[in-house]
């Protein structure tokens, strides 16, 4: 079946959509701060060398980095719950923002941890040498300059989950490209549907990304 | 009130430090010399506990410190009481000269942070660089650098201040300056071990000169004794090429 480009239905499924981008919104956030918290904690953890927790930590990392997201999601809300009771009751959008912020806490964590030892060891011998302690000097001296270093690939990682946030439609969750799924399949028009969705998460990824740079010059002109 | 004995340390199989053993009083200015690579800055480190010697115990002021059972508690007490000046200056990047010196106060001392900026900034003012407080060490010459270095070795409340090198690193036109501050210090009767190439300086300002070769203390004495007369054939030649120097 061939049909005609129909703009006039992308213009009209466009508020349609947009209605549905606060929860794909929501996702992105909720589940990038929780991966930033998991992250960091990993990344202090593999620094300072924490015996036993940080194996944990490695085969963590090498684990949700090992698989795909997608499977990850399923093993989460379809798999776990036959097992383990606590997880029955779970909603997808939680188990969404769950999944997604376990999958790329490992990637940012390994990213922090490089941001770390990457701040000049002296710094860290200037802290200890006037009386500090190692959480004091992480706190106050080397994080500070390791974010510094770690923001531009942490919001990178933002971006991409923001995009990634599309693969909990296969949960149930109404997002934006659940949406579009939806509309596609009534309509038939699946090209002017799909593109819709597609310019949507374009524009949201090229905000973002203006805010990558504001953020940067502004944090390169710090010191 | 230092008193070091049996100090030794090895990296691996290779002894930097063998069984040093020394005693410094308050107000004393210690000068260390000795060619490159015979366990000077290690033994600095070793007293500020950045290296962890093998055997041997330190005290400073109250801490005290043995080598083979030391907890993490007794290395913060021990560290609390020296601080530590770095050959490449080692300042906070992220924080201005004042934030730099201010810092020991207020996260090691629990100084209320106006308390602690305003005994930073007489101290900055003392080291002449009362227009450069709020600057970053990026902007800042090594000279300035190293004076904002020696600035927050003195806000540390420390017994004792470590000099490692303090103007191995500086352009020339620099070190005078850096000297002149040392001097300001010694001349208040700061306790101070310097560990320095400068022969001038150990001649006109320390109290001992110690000569390290080795890992061992080969000869200490007053600056007289050890450049005019010193007893042992590796200090006389040690000497005798140090001063042609300079």
């Amino acid at each position: 079946m061939q049909s005609s480009f129909d703009l006039q239905y992308i213009i009209e499924l466009m508020p349609i959509l947009l209605k549905y981008l606060g929860v794909t919104m929501e996702m992105a956030l909720w589940g990038f701060l929780f991966a930033l918290i998991i992250a960091l904690t990993l990344a202090l953890v593999r620094v300072f060398k924490i015996a036993v927790i940080q194996h944990i930590a490695s085969l963590y990392i090498s684990f949700f980095r090992g698989t795909p997201l997608l499977v990850q999601l399923f093993l989460l809300y379809y798999g776990f719950p036959q097992f383990m009771p606590i997880f029955v009751g779970m909603d997808a959008f939680t188990a969404a923002i769950i999944g997604l912020s376990l999958h790329f806490s490992a990637y940012m964590a390994e990213s922090m941890r490089a941001a770390i030892l990457g701040i000049d060891k002296s710094q860290m011998e200037a802290c200890l040498s006037i009386g500090m302690t190692r959480l004091q000097a992480m706190k106050r001296i080397i994080l500070p300059q390791a974010s510094r270093v770690a923001t531009p690939s942490l919001m990178n990682y933002f971006i991409d989950m923001i995009k990634s946030t599309s693969l909990a439609f296969t949960l149930g969750v109404a997002e934006i490209m659940a949406k579009a799924q939806m509309e596609a399949s009534s309509s038939f028009k699946f090209f002017e549907s799909f593109l819709a969705v597609a310019v949507i998460y374009w524009v949201v990824v090229i905000f973002f990304t203006r805010i990558q740079h504001l953020l940067e010059y502004k944090l390169n002109k710090a010191y | 009130m230092i008193s070091v004995s049996q100090l030794s340390k090895k990296f691996g199989d290779l002894a930097v430090l063998k069984e040093i053993d020394f005693e410094v009083a308050k107000g004393e200015i210690v000068v260390i010399i000795g060619p490159s690579g015979t366990g000077k800055s290690t033994l600095l480190r070793c007293l500020n506990y950045l290296e962890t010697p093998t055997t041997g115990h330190i005290t400073i002021g109250p801490a005290s410190i043995d080598a083979t059972s030391y907890k993490a508690k007794e290395v913060t007490a021990l560290r609390k009481q020296s601080s530590f000046v770095f050959q490449n200056y080692s300042l906070f990047a992220n924080k201005t000269a004042i934030q730099n010196v201010a810092e020991s106060l207020i996260t090691v001392w629990n100084t209320p942070k106006h308390d602690a900026l305003a005994t930073a900034e007489a101290i900055l003012i003392k080291v002449g660089l009362a227009e450069k407080l709020d600057v970053y060490p990026s902007q800042l010459s090594g000279g300035q650098q190293q004076r904002v270095g020696i600035a927050r070795a003195m806000a540390a409340k420390g017994e004792v201040i470590l000099f490692d090198e303090p103007t191995s690193a500086l352009d020339p036109e620099w070190v005078d300056e850096v000297l002149a501050v040392m001097k300001k210090l010694a001349f208040e009767k700061q306790t101070m071990i310097v560990v320095t190439h400068e022969m001038q300086f150990a001649k006109e300002v320390a109290d001992r000169v110690i000569f390290m070769e080795d890992g061992y203390i080969v000869e200490q004495g007053t600056p007289q004794q050890i450049f005019t007369n010193p007893e042992h054939e590796r200090t006389k030649a040690f000497v005798k090429r140090a001063l042609k120097q300079h």
